[in-house]
């Protein structure tokens, strides 16, 4: 079964479309990033299907059945800009937000115990919200938005304000609750790490969307049309009379090949030229390459 | 429903805990006692010790009616309140008398003198010398003295010969009798006290809870915790928790004063008496058709009005921009305040008629109305109606606004935008 659909849904402002005819189908137990760059329509579609918001025109359903209160209490949300009130006891705030989703409160506290021990802030549960750290405020946001263990979780960008340990972390219990057949769905900037979680994607512009499916299909459609050469020192030779489009990093370079180039060419060039080679590899588009194509080519 | 009761319940909780809650619920009281008490109780000590005085008469023949009359006055603990020290009747030489009392008062010997000047039963006014002409409370019974030894003095010129004065110039009461529809009672300026005491805590609190209802949605909003609640719970429930939890700390506010100042009645007022004339000041009159009606106004009032600041709450994302929003709808309580002498002067008024039949006056105004004058039932009627069916539009709309402005950040919206969020599904 499908954990969420998309038919045809519209949402427009005052005249300005925030999101038009988008289809989606997410299935359960899976990972899916929404991409998309700023003020494409993210925020539009996750308040959609969180019942924030009720879209003009089309359809959402949630665990095949229509959006509703009892649909509300089966997703967590960890919306992008993070609050809490500030005044309470941490425990006491989740203990609120979990009966809210439908706990009752000794089950809400139960669990905030729980979660706040596998955080590692249990020190803190007794604390006011606004004494503690900004990561440890990003850890009870987190908490609150798993507590009532949802078959759906939606993440708008998870893993901004933690630090690479807490990064981990939080990742680690995503892939756990994933393998458990919770739907998570990812909405991020960070490209790498979609590339590395999602199973699918769908990548909107402008409200509409410009690219969805499994991501490895998305990508093996491309094909391995790109050469990544990492190498030491500066002397570097240009790539761009073999490449379409060349991407230079520190030590890295990603050519996307000309049509009828073959990879061969470059190695023996840059051979010739004696650049000290650390790696040599032929490789699919990565996504934030994708990404960058289609809002590009959608906006021209 | 559940969801309503976890958002009242937190709420109420909240706010009972904090520090303003217990301040205002334990100071407020406190403040309005000593407003009370403490002027009373200076008013009492002020004429705790006996007034030395002299009379000097030019006109001749009045200075002991002056005295004996003085003489009848006394302090609280038995001490008379006037010692005529001296008389001089007609002296041969008035600017050497004068002068030497003046030394007198100034060297503290005597508090003061009493003068009347020799045309004082043609109408002269009688003079009172002293140090400090604002500390004395008691010019009154010096004027009355004055007064009724002057009547003396002209019906002597008169002829006619009294041998009680006091008697025959003994003034007639005047006791007021407030007609209602539970029949007469006694009017001692009570029904006044109490009509503006219920007329300022309804102004105060309408004020207060609307403030801290509108506060709290903008809190909500600025920390960003609303957007976790609306994904839990739709926005008319958390608007409505939201009035009701800070509807019911206002009530709770209002059970402990009632029951201090229940303790303060029964306990308080016989102590109070017992070193001011103020203790009376207690002795207010709170008939039953009253607290209804006060208990059914503040509830559609505070709805109202507390619908109205959730709807600026809602709109705007700082607490500056909520400053700033408040002030149309503060305005409207404001003008019910200033309304309040018209209204009480003339209960009955074409003015105050209309005014307690607007939705954003009556809450306030007609209580005073009620308090103070027995309306006709019709228009008991019509202005709680009115009240009530703007309170339903008011909310209906406000939690449109809300459901759109809890949403919005940024600028503060104008108020055409916030009348087409009223169209947004």
């Amino acid at each position: 079964m499908e954990a969420v659909t998309f038919e045809g849904v519209t949402k427009s402002y005052d005249g300005l479309t925030a999101v038009s005819g988008l289809n989606l189908q997410i299935r359960q137990g899976s990972f899916f990033g929404l991409l998309g760059p700023n003020g494409a329509g993210k925020t539009t579609t996750l308040r959609m299907l969180l019942r924030i918001i009720v879209p003009d025109l089309g359809k959402i359903q949630i665990l095949g059945q229509p959006l509703a209160a009892a649909t509300q209490d089966r997703i967590g949300y960890l919306p992008e800009e993070r609050g809490l009130y500030p005044k309470m006891q941490v425990r006491q705030v989740l203990v609120y937000l979990g009966a809210l989703k439908g706990l009752t409160e000794a089950e809400a506290d139960r669990r905030s115990s729980m979660w706040l021990e596998r955080m590692e802030i249990a020190d803190w549960s007794e604390r006011k919200v606004n004494e503690l750290s900004k990561g440890m405020q990003q850890k009870v946001q987190f908490i609150a938005a798993v507590i009532h263990e949802p078959p759906l979780l939606v993440l708008d960008e998870p893993f901004t304000g933690f630090d690479p340990v807490n990064t981990a972390a939080v990742k680690d219990i995503m892939v756990d609750l994933r393998d458990r057949g919770t739907t998570i769905i990812l909405s991020t900037h960070r490209m790498e790490q979609v590339e590395m979680m999602c199973d699918s994607i769908c990548l909107i512009n402008r409200g509409r969307q410009v690219l969805d499916g499994d991501l490895r299909e998305i990508k093996r459609a491309y094909g391995k049309n790109t050469v990544r050469v990492e190498y030491a020192g500066r002397d570097m030779l240009d790539l761009s009379c073999f490449a379409s489009s060349v991407n230079r990093f520190g030590n890295v370079v990603e050519a996307k090949l000309r049509p009828g180039v073959d990879p061969q060419q470059i190695l023996k060039a840059l051979v010739a030229r004696n650049v000290p080679i650390a790696r040599f590899e032929l490789i699919e588009p990565p996504l934030a390459d994708i990404f960058v194509e289609k809002v590009t080519t959608a906006n021209a | 429903m559940r969801k309503l009761w976890l958002i009242i319940h937190r709420e109420y909780v909240v706010r009972v805990r904090t520090r303003t809650f217990i301040v205002s619920t334990v100071g407020l009281p406190a403040v309005m006692i000593a407003l009370l008490v403490v002027p009373a109780y200076f008013a009492s000590r002020h004429s705790q010790h006996t007034v030395d005085i002299a009379i000097v008469d030019q006109a001749g023949g009045l200075a002991s009616l002056a005295a004996k009359r003085l003489e009848t006055h006394s302090l609280p603990n038995g001490e008379p309140e006037f010692t005529v020290v001296k008389t001089f009747e007609t002296p041969a030489d008035p600017s050497s008398t004068l002068d030497v009392l003046r030394k007198q008062v100034l060297a503290g010997k005597i508090d003061g003198f009493l003068l009347f000047p020799s045309d004082v039963l043609t109408g002269a006014s009688a003079e009172f010398h002293t140090r400090n002409p604002g500390d004395f409370a008691f010019a009154n019974a010096l004027a009355d003295a004055a007064t009724q030894a002057a009547i003396g003095g002209r019906l002597a010129q008169e002829r006619v010969h009294v041998s009680d004065l006091d008697r025959v110039l003994k003034p007639v009461k005047m006791d007021v009798e407030k007609i209602s529809g539970q029949g007469e009672t006694r009017e001692k300026g009570q029904t006044f006290q109490a009509a503006m005491l219920l007329a300022i805590i309804l102004y105060s609190s309408l004020l207060m809870y609307g403030i801290t209802t509108m506060r709290s949605i903008q809190e909500e909003k600025s920390t960003r915790v609303m957007e976790i609640l609306l994904s839990s719970v739709r926005p008319f429930p958390l608007l409505a928790g939201k009035i009701l939890g800070v509807g019911a700390v206002g009530f709770t506010q209002y059970l402990i004063w009632a029951l201090a100042g229940a303790g303060v009645l029964t306990y308080g007022a016989v102590m109070l008496s017992a070193f001011s004339a103020g203790g009376a000041a207690f002795h207010l009159h709170f008939p039953l058709g009253l607290w209804f009606w006060f208990v059914m106004y503040f509830l559609g009032g505070y709805l109202l009005f507390a619908s109205l600041f959730a709807a600026v709450g809602a709109a705007v994302s700082s607490e500056q921009d909520a400053a700033q929003a408040q002030i149309p709808i503060t305005m409207l309580l404001v003008v019910s305040f200033v309304m309040f002498p018209v209204v009480a002067r003339n209960p009955g008024s074409h003015l105050s008629v209309a005014l307690t039949m607007v939705p954003f006056f009556s809450p306030i105004l007609m209580v005073l109305r009620i308090a103070l004058d027995a309306p006709p039932l019709w228009q008991l009627l019509l202005s709680f109606g009115l009240l009530a069916a703007t309170t339903v539009v008011m909310v209906y709309l406000s939690a449109k606004i809300y459901r759109v402005g809890v949403l919005m950040y940024g600028k503060r919206p104008t108020l055409v935008e916030m009348i087409r969020w009223l169209r947004y599904t």
